[in-house]
């Protein structure tokens, strides 16, 4: 175990070193997705003045946006590693390694995780502080929820890396990835029960209950936690099948860390 | 150290079209601190094979044992002994500097970085390296890149280093360099290094024994010495003033021995494989039959390259 807690420190250090060598670079995303946020809440506010839809609304779009890139995030730290990596000839390195794949990805997921937190804490304050409203940042009740929310999406990007190993030269079509998140996100799993079985759907329902209707866990209810938690594990291990699936058929075509 | 079994590699076709044979049922063994070259033409299966012993290509069939473990039972443990460069100067990450990645590496292949600190100093001073330790990779040469990609292999502390062209696209110094770390590695730390390479000077140089594969099968497999001594040849290398009368042209031409390796009217070379003794002496008459002047006569030094060409075009011995 202590071997996996160098590998994750090791992730720790690499995430942190590049964003600091590249900070102008790791500014500049936050600038644009704040700035992608700023044109939202504008057009969002044009659309309330002319229908007269709630304020509490605006809190759903606060909240909404800033899990979406949370879940875009933990999407590509999976997905685009697998494509960056093959791409520049690392990826067989890192299939290389005595942990196994698997445990490398995972040390990966993990280190991104803790930055992608701090872009999108930074991110909600910004939000907050521009449109006025506040939510309910109950940080131990969240904690599980982002939690199990993330599962799926990083069961996604392992779907979709895989699937990059073997086609290749998907980027067109991985994209459009980022627009499902955003239907996932606003599935209304809290209604209709069978959204619940989406990837991240359960979780941003219960994580909108938190946040913009002010429950905490307990209020939630533990069987909602759990059954939220299973569902993204569930999610989880089915894109990393699927992503084994596509390895061994890279493995036998030969074509692994080719891009 | 290595132990590779009936070995073959058949990548599936597209859609109704037949599979591409890569290997084709190779065995071959490698001791412990040996520096074995794996060569072949452009597709004869010398990445393939190297790529099978990485685990990174599955094998249609036979067996890849490495120190005893069976690499497709148990791939993980049968890796553990195992490093790579395959992708060269691709095989390190860009953005980090050179102790960065020695320290990544590190870790990913199990290690603690941080009780690597003297292997690490050692390594960076071995390549010549640190004063470049705190420079992204992208920031040096080719050569520097190079090295640091075979360190970062090397910094594993793994028993087997497997290196695909390390040397390609590089100058002759360090291609030089690079050849003389490689003899130096494995004399001094008892590694084992598989090379596959174009570079024959490296074979010649670095090589104990070398395996030549040539449209997925092994056609030599030997030490160069024996190579050397099997294809042991004479050539005599002929140069005269001015140029050739036809007659003189049609009458070396047709002795399979000669080449005429360039004509010209100032000078003519032309090339002497002396199989038996009595070749020379008709190539001269031919020449003085018009009085062409000879200017010189010079033996070349039998070099592996000759040898690796020869074994290509059907001189082949046992594996």
């Amino acid at each position: 175990m202590l071997r996996k807690g160098l590998l994750l420190q090791a992730f720790f250090k690499k995430e942190l070193i590049l964003f600091r060598r590249y900070l102008h670079n790791s500014v500049g995303s936050m600038i644009t997705l704040y700035v992608i946020f700023l044109l939202l809440v504008g057009g969002f506010q044009g659309v309330r003045a002319l229908v007269g839809v709630g304020a509490d609304t605006l809190e759903g779009l606060v909240v909404g946006y800033v899990l979406w890139i949370f879940m875009l995030s933990t999407y590509q730290d999976v997905w685009y590693t697998v494509r960056t990596e093959a791409q520049e000839g690392t990826l067989e390195q890192l299939y290389m390694s005595a942990h196994g794949f698997g445990w490398v990805m995972g040390a990966k997921v993990v280190a991104g995780f803790f930055t992608n937190l701090i872009m999108v804490a930074v991110l909600l304050a910004a939000a907050l502080l521009t449109t006025g409203v506040s939510v309910n940042l109950d940080f131990w009740s969240l904690l599980p929820l982002v939690i199990g929310t993330l599962l799926g999406s990083a069961g996604i990007g392992f779907a979709v890396g895989g699937i990059t190993l073997v086609l290749k030269r998907i980027d067109s079509y991985t994209q459009m990835v980022q627009f499902l998140l955003i239907a996932l996100v606003g599935a209304p799993a809290g209604r209709i029960i069978w959204m619940r079985l989406l990837p991240c759907s359960y979780g941003s329902a219960l994580i909108n209950r938190v946040m913009v209707g002010g429950q905490n866990l307990s209020q939630i209810g533990f069987g909602h936690v759990a059954a939220m938690i299973l569902i993204g594990v569930g999610h989880l291990l089915a894109g990393y099948g699927i992503y084994k699936f596509c390895e061994h058929r890279a493995m036998i075509q030969g074509t692994l860390g080719h891009y | 150290m290595i132990q590779v079994e009936a070995l073959e590699k058949v990548y599936p076709g597209r859609k109704g079209q037949a599979g591409v044979k890569a290997v084709d049922n190779i065995s071959f063994g490698v001791h412990e601190g040996e520096l074995l070259g794996f060569l072949g033409p452009n597709g004869a299966g010398k990445t393939t094979t190297v790529k099978m012993l990485c685990g990174l290509i599955r094998p249609s069939s036979g067996r890849i044992f490495i120190n005893g473990i069976d690499l497709l039972q148990r791939r993980i443990s049968a890796l553990a002994d195992v490093s790579a460069v395959l992708e060269g100067n691709r095989n390190i990450y860009w953005r980090l500097t050179a102790q960065e990645n020695l320290e990544f590496f590190a870790a990913v292949r199990g290690l603690n970085p941080a009780r690597l600190r003297n292997e690490i100093g050692y390594y960076l001073k071995l390549f010549n390296l640190t004063e470049k330790r705190d420079v992204e990779a992208r920031k040096l040469s080719r050569g520097m890149q190079q090295k640091l990609a075979i360190a970062v292999a090397l910094i594993s502390q793994s028993k087997v280093v497997l290196l695909d062209e390390p040397t390609l696209g590089l100058d002759v110094q360090a291609s030089y360099e690079i050849r003389q770390l490689l003899k130096q590695i494995v004399k001094e730390q008892g590694r084992t290094v598989i090379l596959t390479t174009h570079d024959m000077n490296v074979v010649q140089d670095a090589c104990q024994r070398v395996i030549i594969v040539n449209e997925g099968r092994i056609v030599a497999n030997d030490s160069v010495h024996n190579l050397l001594d099997l294809f042991k040849v004479k050539v005599y290398r002929i140069t005269v003033q001015g140029g050739l009368t036809a007659e003189q042209r049609q009458a070396l031409l047709a002795m399979e021995e000669v080449i005429i390796e360039e004509e010209s009217p100032i000078q003519t070379a032309i090339s002497v494989r002396l199989e038996e003794s009595q070749i020379l002496y008709r190539v001269i008459g031919v020449l003085e039959s018009n009085h062409s002047p000879i200017e010189s006569i010079d033996q070349d030094q039998n070099n592996f390259e000759r040898v690796f060409l020869q074994i290509l075009e059907g001189g082949s011995q046992g594996a």
